[in-house]
């Protein structure tokens, strides 16, 4: 069997196995040099000098298989903690607050900081023979409860995702990982669930500082879009501003080269498809979101409705991504990242071209600082469009125009107010801010719809359409009662969209 | 009152404007004609056909009688004495049961489909699977061009030479020796003229200029736009979108779905009116209703019932839609038409109630507004806080012209749930705080303003020699702010 210890890199395995092997294999090399020495002695004395040296080979690697298996048990919980791995009990980032698991001032890259990451490269090594030795699996899931304060009818639970990973290492530089998701519980033709993959790439270590990595995998941008499982954030939901600006869980298709310094700096650079604004929706009859809940799993924003995933994706136009983070100073991260490129365009009529390239960018920085028991963190990332005038003015009076620039920020606090053995509870604040289209081009804005109106095509379901930005001021909780399964309750206020505040509950669990 | 949507499609109505046309209403604007490729064989030979009324038992009725080029291929009023359905017949004085509809951009439709609620096929109610389908049927319908069957179709095609030898040369010198296969040609060869030749479909409109560039629209017409796009206040874009489809490269102003408006009923229309008279000659006419099937406690003798008949598939047309007689959920719907032209395709909807866009828009918006009906005992007076539009107060009026006692009165009461109610510009009573009406009468002429520059045949280098349909003639102080912002037509 192969220990991985490659934790959330992959980097050449530095497995205590290998050692003893090579050691092995170096001792009956010295064995059999020694054999082919010419004989001094008798032919008994050769004999005797031979068992003798057996003997003490024998006994040597009684030694080191000892050695082998005290190794690997002190090894064991340390993988297990490596805060990068999806079973860590980590908060992200902050391998201390998951009731200390991760030796502080480990200068691993923490989940967050690392703009290699690789989620999915953390599995476990499945038994039942050789065949399956370098097999991974993994897996996570939530299930919400969310209530409307003020329109508590529309009062959800949802299976929101149950996640499955496979990963495969070919070799000590060459390794496979895949995700593959069920949201909402069921996935058919009439049913609202989706099946979809959310990863599926190759890693292969070029050298020990470069890995470049080809398929379908998560682009490197904020604190949640690489380490979005339920036990690496805070709150029921993930947070606004890591969904409607920064489309997580973004994935992309393409190539990248990535890779970490001694002195703790984590680097991605990519090459990968981009946008698609032809499935922009001008016309929206009905609000697209009428609670919370919709506005984070309908697809709505403007890189939500307009993200690829790999399925058919136009690639005419190649898009490009640089991502750097620093974890140099134990307990702290910080990081930044730019996307930019030509998306498909917005159709126009024949003989009315759209001059000009639609170009998307969108750039985030954040950071977060785990001083003792305190776990803080900031994001903002921002959203530009570009060249959408012709399309915008084409389309007076549509509830929904492409914004050419949308923006959001947070800030977040959490405190490890008590641990027992594998408990802990970690209150959180947070304080977010987004808009889907701080500025339009080709036209003055969204033609929101005033009053009571239709909200959809069942009779009588009516009500106000919402605005497209808002401040939300959350208060929650986590709890975990082991590093790898989490109770949450937060409650959402909404200052804008003020029907849209609500109660939540989740349970998540990470393996 | 229960709402019904048609389907599981919520993309439904709004300003749904139902063009077709027979009765005069004003003038008419110019469709350009510009050809571009030279037309098959076939779309020659088609061309013949559509034009040729020898092909008629009258003698007097071509395609093109009740599709007329210069009306977008819709009637021509003059020729149907004011009715809003066309005069056809062996004699020519039999009435038909619909408004024909504009052939322009017909093309385009996409075969009939039930999934996710009815869309597509040809004619009214979808029940032809092709444009060759539909395009052969009124050579052997009765109050149409009357000839008795496709045998007597060959017959007349055999004596008028330029279109035979058009045909011929189409299709070969054995194409009439089985007169069935002939008609089915005849249907082809009008489809290929109705496909290939820019004249159904120029895209020629102010408001496509306006989209290349090449022309700016006027406040009015651009807040008409937007009037129209917006979800809170027309909504029409809902059903007729203005933004392109899978159909096109253009938009087409229509989706091709169905749907129950509710439309008042058209007494003009002698199947509806028991005590109707010839338009010729005042004579008391009898009409030989179509069998449709209508509930035994129906108000009235006889409906037009959209996808439930009277219309059924025709018995040779393979791929045609299944008769859904039996299916009454969709007793009512029709096909939403597209509005390119609409300025100059009068009168409006399926049975031509309303002779003029302003009045189209007006119902529509006031639709809900308050229950007029003869069976309300507290109706609502015309004017502030009833409907403005009306005199009597309602739009759905009785044969005598009062206020009759059903609502949608061209759908029996039992069906009434089949009316779509769950969008705007509906306000039905039933949902709270609505009744106002979405748009209000300044907003109904931007509306109208905008969708007059769907006419095709604008001309941006010369914007001047464009004839404005006669309900889209600028009211004075309309022309005096377009000349202060520079933006006059």
């Amino acid at each position: 069997m192969i220990l991985d210890t490659t934790a959330r890199t992959s980097g050449t395995p530095r497995s205590p196995c290998a050692a003893v092997l090579m050691a092995t294999a170096l001792l009956a090399a010295a064995t059999a040099s020694a054999a082919d020495t010419p004989a001094k002695s008798s032919e008994q004395q050769q004999i005797d000098s031979l068992q003798q040296q057996l003997q003490a080979v024998q006994a040597q690697m009684k030694q080191l298989a000892e050695q082998n298996q005290a190794l690997l048990q002190m090894l064991k919980p340390q993988v297990a903690a490596s805060p990068a791995a999806p079973g860590s009990a980590a908060p992200p980032g902050n391998a201390a607050a998951a009731g200390g698991l991760t030796p502080p001032g480990n200068l691993a890259p923490p989940a967050a900081a690392s703009v290699g990451a690789a989620p999915a490269a953390n599995g476990t090594p499945v038994s039942g023979g050789a065949g399956f030795s370098n097999v991974k699996l993994w897996g996570y899931g939530e299930v919400y409860y969310t209530r409307p304060s003020r329109v508590p009818s529309r009062a959800e639970a949802d299976l929101a995702r149950a996640v499955f990973g496979i990963g495969y290492s070919f070799d000590s530089k060459t390794e496979f990982n895949s995700e593959f998701e069920v949201e909402h519980a069921v996935s058919s033709a009439s049913d609202v669930g989706e099946f979809e993959v959310e990863q599926f790439y190759v890693d292969r270590q070029l050298a020990d500082p470069v890995t470049v990595r080809a398929g379908l995998f998560l682009m490197p941008f904020g604190l949640l879009n690489e380490h979005h499982e339920p036990t690496n954030f805070y709150g029921v939901q993930r947070n606004f501003v890591e969904t409607l600006i920064i489309p997580s869980t973004w994935r992309e298709g393409g190539f990248n080269l990535h890779g970490d310094t001694p002195l703790g700096l984590s680097w991605n650079a990519g090459l990968i498809t981009g946008f698609d604004l032809s499935k922009w929706d001008y016309a929206p009859e009905f609000p697209q979101y009428t609670t919370a809940l919709d506005l984070e799993d309908k697809d709505v924003a403007p890189l939500q409705s307009t993200h690829q995933e790999l399925a058919l994706a136009n690639a005419h136009n190649l898009s490009q991504y640089i991502a750097l983070g620093y974890y140099g100073v134990p307990g702290l991260t910080v990081g930044g990242a730019i996307f930019t490129g030509n998306a498909v365009k917005v159709p126009a009529p024949p003989n009315a071209p759209i001059l000009g390239d639609q170009r998307v960018t969108l750039w985030e920085g954040h950071v977060r600082w785990t001083p003792g028991k305190f776990d803080l963190s900031a994001l903002y990332a921002h959203g530009s469009i570009s060249n959408l005038g012709v399309a915008n003015a084409s389309n007076p009076g549509s509830p929904n125009p492409i914004p050419s620039d949308f923006y959001g920020y947070f800030l977040q606090a959490a405190y490890g107010v008590w641990e027992h053995g594998d408990y802990r509870l970690a209150p959180f604040v947070r304080w977010e801010r987004y808009d889907m289209g701080s500025r339009y081009a080709g036209t003055t804005g969204p033609a929101v719809p005033a009053g009571l109106l239709p909200l959809s095509g069942t009779p009588g379901d009516y009500g106000y359409w919402p605005q497209n930005h808002d401040r939300v001021s959350t208060v929650g909780a986590n709890f975990y009662t082991t590093p790898h399964v989490v109770l949450k309750a937060d409650y959402q206020w909404f200052h804008v969209n003020s029907d849209f505040n609500r109660f939540d509950l989740g349970l998540g669990l990470n393996f | 009152m229960i709402a019904k949507k048609i389907g599981s499609g919520l993309k439904r109505a709004s300003v749904c404007l139902l063009a077709a046309a027979i009765a005069a209403c004003g003038g008419s604007g110019t469709v350009a004609t510009p050809a571009a490729a030279p037309p098959s064989l076939a779309a020659v030979a088609g061309k013949a056909l559509f034009f040729d009324a020898s092909l008629s038992a009258s003698g007097r009725q071509s395609c093109g009688t009740c599709h007329v080029p210069t009306r977008a291929f819709t009637g021509d009023p003059a020729t149907d004495h004011g009715l809003p359905v066309p005069l056809g017949g062996r004699t020519m004085d039999q009435t038909g049961f619909r408004n024909a509809p504009s052939l322009m951009y017909a093309s385009f439709t996409p075969p009939f489909s039930l999934d996710g609620g009815p869309v597509g096929g040809f004619f009214r109610d979808g029940r032809a699977s092709s444009l060759a389908a539909q395009a052969q049927a009124p050579f052997v319908t009765s109050f149409e061009m009357a000839n008795a069957d496709a045998r007597e179709v060959v017959g007349r095609l055999q004596d008028s030479p330029a279109t035979l030898a058009a045909f011929v040369a189409a299709y070969g010198n054995d194409a009439l020796s089985d007169p069935q296969t002939a008609l089915n040609d005849m249907g082809l060869a009008i489809a290929a003229y109705e496909t290939q030749d820019d004249e159904f479909h120029p895209f020629s409109s102010k408001f496509d200029y306006y989209l290349q560039g090449h022309a700016q629209l006027t406040p009015q017409e651009q807040n008409g736009l937007a009037l129209y796009n917006n979800p809170g206040k027309g909504n029409c874009t809902a059903c007729h979108p203005s933004q392109r489809q899978s159909f096109s490269d253009h938009a087409l102003f229509t989706d091709f779905s169905f749907d129950n408006i509710g439309v008042p009923r058209n007494w003009a229309i002698p199947a509806n009116n028991a005590e109707a008279v010839s338009p010729i000659d005042g004579a008391p006419l009898s009409i030989a209703l179509l069998p449709v099937d209508v509930p035994s406690d129906a108000e009235y003798a006889y409906y037009d019932l959209g996808l439930c008949g009277p219309f059924v598939p025709a018995v040779g047309d393979a791929n045609a839609r299944p008769n859904l007689a039996a299916t009454t959920s969709l007793c009512g719907v029709f096909k939403v038409p597209t509005l390119r032209n609409i300025a100059v395709t009068t009168p409006y909807f399926h049975n031509g109630v309303f002779s003029g866009l302003h009045q189209v828009v007006e119902w529509y918006v006031t639709r809900d507004v308050n229950d007029n009906t003869g069976n309300n005992p507290n109706p609502v007076a015309a004017g502030p806080g009833g409907n403005p539009y009306m005199p009597g107060g309602t739009f759905y009026t009785a044969a005598d012209g009062t206020p009759d006692l059903y609502e949608y009165n061209d759908l029996p009461v039992k069906y009434d749930a089949n009316v779509n109610i769950v969008e705007v510009p509906y306000t039905p009573p039933t949902f709270g705080g609505g009744q106002a009406p979405t748009l209000n009468a300044a907003e109904i002429d931007d509306l109208v303003a905008f969708l007059c520059t769907l006419t095709d045949g604008y001309d941006p280098k010369n914007p001047s020699a464009y004839v404005i349909p006669a309900q889209c003639q600028p009211t004075a102080a309309a022309t005096a702010a377009a000349l202060k912002q520079g933006t006059a037509p």
